[in-house]
């Protein structure tokens, strides 16, 4: 039997405010417990939500860099139940009229660029943060009412693999807004996997799971493919699949279950009556709208423009904060090409992500791109730039580095002649050998100068003075 | 409107987290049809295209709050009214999922 | 007298401690108090404010719905019985920058969700009047409070009629300014879309006075309004001339007792007399018919959810089970009444996703075409009116406690026009049926308040009924 996968993904993503959706009490991470709150986050009688104009403006960017329809009269609802992370007994959402709608992005396949559907992007809050004991739980309120959006996509997803650069690529997205830092493994980005398997051909949707708690990127990948392998396990053998929540753990490599589905809980939504509608003001819409960040896509075609290959340009973008760095180093040079390189090899090996990100690091970009210039123009080797790129690290100045590790490059035309001549005089064989058709001999005699001028030779003034000092013995 | 007998009403207390005693339920199932013969006095108002009031004034309001830290209250006052907690934490019984 | 004269004539601490004094001496009687609130600490800080404050030393009182930080705020429930608040409200804010000093909380049905303030955890609040009958409510503690001469002014809530009610029976004003006019943060709900704050007074002068102190924007509270705020107790005139009054003809019609209707007809005859223009106005008496469903279904169902917040996790009396589920159930169970669990029942029936269409939105539906026929009515003239109820405060073995019954006629239950709409209301005595107090209720369009403490200013010089102390027999 021929099975088709049929994936649809729900992202929470945390918003980079200062405070929290409803309260003025600072957002936190890794703060100690209970400490990042007040009365209006711990659901005290009495109190009512204030909605936070910054989260608001990062939603609206985000349904602007998702192609969404906005609504500019923004309401919100009540999901009413009980629990004991959810300190007013509901969770304050947009269920009936979400911020955005009928959004897309589009990501490459191996069978082209597939367009993914966006159904919603709405606000809401999050809840507190339970750890479980024996026969305890502790609560941290610290999170109960940080900003969340929540975008959910329709079921366009057909493979595993297309399921993980869907998330990618949205979460690439959001990072480069600088709506959220998009941390899977911290949580500021969760994603929640619906997955059901039907037969080729067939419209109807097969019985769906939800998978939850995927804390990376390559994880959502290896979970969807054990719970294909699971389902179609089941479903080769006439057994049901179940409509339930797994986990998937990476160990054992096989998805787990959490706990079943037991018919639809009854959330009650009815519009939040303490927050009247907020008109979105259009002046202020087209602004934020007029200075969206530099999208990801549209930074890929900047850089293939400026003549990166499409391969360098999609691993440089990849990662915001090493594109970011490549940025400041073009702007002194024009080498693209070696500039893209060191940042994907030598820059990536030596700062952490951290470092990339908080620019922590003791390298000038202007010295940098002056190395990468010298390079370019063939003025030092690459052997010379990975020595000189070690101090270049201290934070030192280019031209200093270059004196005091003596990598003065020879260029004078008298001294290089006098050195080709030597050369030739003394490799006779050479000569005749490169006018037999011999290429290589080229290459040895030019060996020859480096070795002889300790490798400070101007490989490009060589080079010609080499060609014409052979011309000249021509046999 | 969904049919409501004793049972069905301690379920719905449950639900809301609360239990009902038999009398109690039963009472509340006996004021119950009085209710129902009440709300049919709605049923004799034609609505017919009038949308729900949901606030007593209907102009839109702008106001945003500014993204600004303010009130925050110290941990002895957070859990100053904490039943049960532990180095900072709210404790309770095990959840069961 | 009236507050001004009070601050006038009496020093701070005379006043703070008379009304401390009376505050116990009453208690035996009236059963009005929760809590009793040292003033030292408020009379400390006093010393850092101005003498020129409008409540410079007056000794308040606050329903106990409303938080104050560091005292008990129970909202005369059982599962809120130990709760200190970490806070305090907006209008207690406004109230301590207004130099008032405030000496108790007082008690109301719980969680204002009732009309006889029979329900509260602290059991019944008796009428000073006659103490074999009930004060009203649900603001019943606060209204008895001030009708007994404790303190000039009292905060209540109204969401259905739960000042303007109490106020009738207690001979006082009872003011429930338009929605949004005074901030609601840190104020215990009932139902968001419906309750007011407001305030009982001796006199319309100081309730002009106490809505001047506690109206304002407040962004804590984003359906409080922006509209610019009034030197209200400047603005009283008196006159009657012109003034444009419309009688409620189906509530006057409803109202069985003679002695009230007499009461009542004297009066516009003697408005009349003094210039006013009495008209009859007919509301739709099929809406009418439907404000008690439509105010249930709406009011029990929002109450509902906004008690969801009562799990004794974070706060709260707790009745520990072996599961985080089982505690709240048993904490919840113990700490709601009986009365408080059938509303409860109710609310969460009308928000059944399957029921909503039929019930909870039919009914917002129903509000809708309500507020659309009382502003019809209010195009015509300057406020409506009618008794406040149709007769005194009914004894306690009277109650109708919380009967969801047919009996309630029309003339028990109009009121709540005022909360659909939020339009702006005001009880104010009126005279005595059988020896009891009873009032009149007028209602004016959205933000008119001026208007409206006018209008009900000059009906209290007609009346002469004004600042009267009962004093409480044992």
């Amino acid at each position: 039997m021929n099975y088709e996968i049929v994936i649809g993904i729900e992202i929470h993503c945390e918003l980079k405010t200062k405070t929290k959706m409803f309260s003025s009490a600072p957002v936190s991470v890794n703060m100690q417990p209970n400490t990042c709150v007040n009365e209006i986050d711990l659901g005290h009688p009495g109190t009512l939500p204030s909605l936070n104009k910054e989260a608001v403006r990062l939603s609206l960017m985000a349904c602007m860099a998702l192609n969404c329809e906005i609504d500019p009269l923004i309401k919100f609802d009540r999901k009413n139940y009980y629990y004991s992370d959810l300190p007013k007994g509901f969770q304050i959402t947009q269920q009936f009229y979400p911020i955005g709608k009928n959004g897309y992005i589009d990501i490459p396949t191996d069978n082209g660029i597939k367009h993914i559907r966006i159904n919603r992007l709405h606000m809401e809050e999050d809840t507190a943060k339970q750890y479980h004991s024996g026969d305890e739980t502790w609560i941290d309120f610290n999170r109960a009412g940080t900003p969340l959006v929540e975008i959910v996509s329709e079921a366009d997803i057909r493979s595993a693999h297309e399921a993980m650069i869907y998330v990618e690529k949205l979460r690439n997205i959001l990072v480069y807004l600088d709506v959220t830092d998009g941390k899977m493994e911290e949580g500021s980005l969760r994603c929640d996997i619906n997955i059901s398997l039907r037969e080729v051909g067939t419209e109807a949707f097969g019985v769906k799971t939800e998978i939850k708690n995927l804390n990376s990127i390559s994880n959502i990948e290896k979970a969807i493919q054990a719970e294909v392998i699971r389902q179609t396990e089941l479903l080769e053998s006439n057994q049901v699949v179940e409509q339930a929540t797994r986990r998937y753990d990476d160990v054992q490599k096989t998805t787990i279950l959490m706990r079943k589905k037991e018919g639809s809980i009854d959330y009650k939504y009815f519009p939040e009556p303490n927050i009247t509608p907020v008109l979105i003001d259009s002046e202020w819409l087209k602004s934020i709208r007029d200075n969206l960040p530099e999208l990801p896509n549209h930074r890929e075609k900047r850089y293939m423009d400026a003549g990166l290959n499409a391969y360098d340009a999609g691993q440089l973008i990849q990662n915001k904060a090493l594109s970011d760095f490549f940025d400041q180093l073009i702007k002194d040079t024009s080498y693209v090409k070696l500039a893209a390189n060191w940042c994907l090899s030598d820059i990536l090996a030596n700062f952490s992500q951290k470092q990339l990100l908080d620019k922590s690091y003791d390298l000038k970009y202007t010295e940098m791109a002056q190395m990468i210039n010298a390079l370019g123009k063939q003025e030092i080797s690459s052997k010379q730039a990975k020595d000189i790129f070690v101090e270049l690290l201290k934070g030192k100045d280019y031209h200093l580095t270059v004196k005091s590790l003596n990598i003065e490059q020879v260029s004078d035309h008298s001294v290089l002649e006098k050195m080709v001549e030597e050369i030739l005089n003394e490799n006779e064989q050479s000569i005749l050998d490169y006018h037999n058709g011999k290429d290589r001999a080229l290459g040895f005699l030019m060996g020859q100068i480096m070795k002889k001028s300790k490798g400070q030779a101007n490989p490009v003034i060589t080079n010609q003075l080499l060609l014409d000092g052979l011309m000249k013995r021509k046999p | 409107m969904k049919e409501m007998d004793v049972q069905g009403f301690k379920a719905l207390a449950l639900q809301c987290r609360f239990e009902l005693s038999d009398e109690e339920a039963q009472d509340i199932k006996n004021e119950f049809d009085i209710l129902i013969s009440q709300m049919r006095l709605l049923d004799k108002i034609d609505t017919t295209g009038t949308e729900p009031m949901i606030y007593p004034f209907e102009t839109v309001s702008h106001f945003l709050r500014e993204d600004v830290v303010e009130d925050v209250l110290v941990i002895s006052e957070v859990l100053k009214n904490a039943p049960k907690e532990k180095n900072g934490f709210f404790v309770t019984q095990k959840v069961v999922i | 007298m009236d507050i001004k004269s009070l601050i006038k004539s009496t020093s701070v601490e005379k006043r703070v401690e008379d009304a401390v004094n009376r505050s116990h001496s009453v208690q035996n009687a009236l059963n009005a108090m929760v809590s009793f609130i040292d003033p030292k600490d408020q009379l400390e800080a006093l010393g850092q404010l101005s003498k020129n404050l409008p409540f410079y030393g007056v000794p308040v009182i606050l329903k106990d719905l409303v938080n104050m930080k560091d005292t008990r705020t129970t909202g005369s429930s059982g599962i809120l019985d130990n709760y200190i608040s970490p806070y305090d409200a907006t209008i207690t804010k406004k109230l301590k920058e207004a130099g008032a000093i405030i000496i108790g909380k007082s008690s109301c049905d719980t969680f204002g969700m009732g009309g006889t303030n029979m329900t509260a955890w602290t059991g019944p609040v008796h009428n000073p009047y006659d103490l074999s009958r009930m004060s009203g409510g649900s603001s019943g503690g606060s209204a008895v409070l001030v009708a007994s001469g404790v303190v000039p002014m009292a905060i209540g809530t109204d969401t259905g009629d739960s000042i303007r009610k109490p106020a009738s029976f207690n001979n006082i004003v009872g003011l429930k300014p338009t929605y949004g006019r005074i901030s609601r943060y840190g104020v215990i709900p009932y139902a968001s879309s419906l309750d007011h704050v407001g305030v009982f007074t001796r006199n319309v002068k100081d309730a002009a006075l106490s809505l001047e102190v506690l109206s304002g924007r407040d962004d804590k509270d984003m359906t409080s309004s922006f509209h610019p705020v009034e030197k209200y107790s400047e603005l009283l005139t008196g006159s009657l001339m012109g003034k444009k009054i419309g009688i409620i003809q189906n509530v006057v019609d409803s109202i069985k007792n003679p002695e009230t209707l007499n009461q009542f007809n004297d009066l516009c005859h003697k408005l009349e007399e003094k210039g006013a223009d009495i008209k009859l106005i007919h509301l739709n008496e099929d809406l009418m018919h439907a404000f008690l469903p439509t105010y249930y279904i709406i009011a029990n169902a929002e109450a509902t959810a906004n008690h969801s917040n009562l799990d004794s996790l974070r706060f709260g009396v707790l009745k520990e089970g072996k599961t985080m589920d089982e505690s709240m159930i048993l904490s919840r169970t113990a700490g709601f009444g009986k009365l408080l669990k059938k509303r409860f029942v109710i609310g969460s029936y009308a928000l059944f996703t399957e029921n909503q269409e039929e019930v909870f939105r039919k009914a917002q539906k129903v509000r809708r075409l309500i507020v659309e026929d009382i502003k019809r009515v209010l195009d015509d003239v300057d406020v409506i009116m009618a008794p406040a109820s149709s007769q005194g405060a009914p004894k306690f073995d009277d109650a109708a406690t919380d009967l969801l019954s047919s009996e309630y006629l029309i003339a028990e239950n109009y009121m709540a026009l005022a909360n659909f709409s939020g339009y702006p209301s005001i009880t104010v005595p009126m005279g005595y049926v059988e020896g009891l107090p009873v009032g009149v209720n007028l209602t004016a369009y959205a933000f008119e308040e001026t208007k409206l403490l006018d209008i009900a200013y000059g009906i209290e010089c007609t009346t002469g009924i004004v600042d009267i102390i009962k004093e409480v027999t044992q």
